[in-house]
């Protein structure tokens, strides 16, 4: 019978290789949990914390303007690495010249992704395959011209945080939103948290926690539907969720997060729902058509998906 | 069956097995490589999501059945205002306490758990050995259960 702690050592090491998404050792982890009870209940407590500081970290990472003013500190220190890693990572910086702006472009290659923070509490996640315009001099601005960013921002009614998407503007209010820019000008707007203005001068739509706004390529009509908080920005986690969504959106996704050149098979009509996992695609681009029901098949450089 | 028994799911065993297939198939993940692995990891996670809803509730008795009934997804998610300024002084407090253990642990462990990477591609990226990852992991995990045990 070992001491209290030393099964709390064995649980730490179980908890740290059984939370790895590569542990394969199953049975003896259920004959080390079956040998005594006290066992399971060490695990139970050091995964339950972790589970837990993960939950809170991963929650009050957004958007949050009311953190006590003591909590700053630590808050920043974050802040100040991710800043570092993303001054590291940004590659090609382009610099154009704006009237009172002093504009810089990100891009991000397709299955690249990019968090880049512009001032303590504000941050935007970049997905592939994204080009996204950026002040110098007003970290209150971006331009989404083609791609999907998720925006974590901090409120601040006297300088709203303002996105351009292609001829539209949004601006927030106080909150956590994905925009999506496809190359066709389709665009669309879910929002997380707190609440989003759609063209304040012109349609004036207000999209709440838990809708999304779309528009189709081509067209102005706006819908605005329902869509899981949880999926708001989920692409940053490697999930793609799709509801009835065209062939072309599909492949133009599964691009911009993967990297792997997939195109929708032309002519071909069709309605995509399910929630994927994209990581098992890198291995094998060819296990998206059993994911969602479609036949996939090379051509060339490129995949093409169809209807069954 | 056995895993959740041995993971201390006790009579609810059956009725988490339904739950199991019930999340295995709400998440479509379509042909895995390592199905059993998965099946396992799936209902491991079951039981920690379960063990921590109860505890929230502040029922420390195993009433596995009726924790978290039915939340639609998206609902559950949203924190009330107040919630939310308890939880942003939990996180201030878990970021401090995890910075506290060094830029280096801080770091791995957000990259795992928060980002999900996987241990592996978190050691390439840092450049470290994947032994290096899982004993600054370990590191992380005792001080976040340390704390744990400290606040309840």
């Amino acid at each position: 019978m070992a001491t209290d702690g030393a099964i709390r050592e064995q649980a730490l090491d179980w908890a740290v290789r059984a939370g790895d998404p590569a542990f394969a050792d199953w049975e003896a982890f259920m004959l080390w949990l079956e040998a005594d009870p006290a066992h399971a209940r060490a695990y139970e407590d050091v995964t339950a914390a972790v589970a837990q500081a993960a939950h809170v970290i991963a929650v009050a990472g957004p958007a949050n303007d009311d953190a006590a003013p003591e909590h700053r500190p630590a808050r920043r220190r974050w802040l100040g690495g991710a800043i570092a890693a993303s001054l590291a990572l940004v590659g090609a910086l382009s610099l154009f010249q704006g009237q009172s702006r002093a504009l810089y472009t990100v891009h991000t290659a397709p299955g690249e992704t990019r968090t880049i923070a512009l001032d303590p509490g504000t941050r935007v996640d970049i997905a592939g395959g994204t080009s996204l315009v950026l002040d110098h001099q007003d970290a209150r601005f971006a331009r989404l011209d083609e791609g999907q960013a998720l925006f974590t921002v901090r409120h601040d009614a006297s300088h709203p945080f303002e996105v351009a998407v292609g001829d539209q503007k949004l601006v927030d209010v106080g909150t956590v939103f994905d925009v999506r820019h496809d190359a066709g000008g389709a665009l669309s707007v879910a929002v997380a948290e707190g609440a989003v203005q759609f063209d304040p001068g012109g349609a004036d739509v207000r999209v709440s926690p838990g809708e999304v706004l779309r528009r189709a390529a081509g067209t102005s009509a706006l819908t605005v539907s329902k869509v899981a908080t949880a999926q708001v920005g989920e692409w940053r986690e490697g999930r793609l969720t799709f509801e009835t969504a065209s062939l072309a959106d599909v492949a133009a996704q599964l691009r911009r997060v993967t990297g792997i050149a997939y195109a929708a098979a032309p002519g071909s009509a069709g309605a995509v729902s399910g929630s994927i996992l994209v990581a098992p695609l890198r291995k094998d681009p060819t296990a998206i058509g059993p994911l969602l029901g479609l036949s996939v098949h090379a051509q060339g450089q490129r995949w093409v998906i169809g209807a069954p | 069956m056995r895993f959740l028994r041995a993971r201390g799911a006790g009579d609810a065993a059956e009725d988490l097995v339904q739950e199991v297939w019930l999340k295995i198939r709400a998440r479509a993940p379509g042909p895995i490589a390592a199905p059993l692995s998965y099946l396992f990891r799936t209902a491991d996670l079951l039981m920690i999501d379960r063990f921590r809803s109860v505890k929230q509730a502040g029922a420390r008795d195993r009433d596995w059945t009726h924790a978290n009934a039915g939340d639609p997804p998206g609902v559950s998610a949203e924190p009330s205002a107040e919630r939310r300024v308890g939880a942003a002084q939990e996180a201030a407090s878990v970021l401090a306490l995890l910075d506290g253990l060094g830029p280096r642990t801080a770091a791995i462990f957000r990259r795992h758990r928060i980002d999900g990477a996987p241990q592996k591609s978190v050691a390439a990226e840092l450049g470290l050995s994947l032994s290096t990852v899982e004993s600054e992991l370990r590191v992380a995990y005792r001080a976040l259960a340390d704390w744990k045990e400290r606040e309840t």
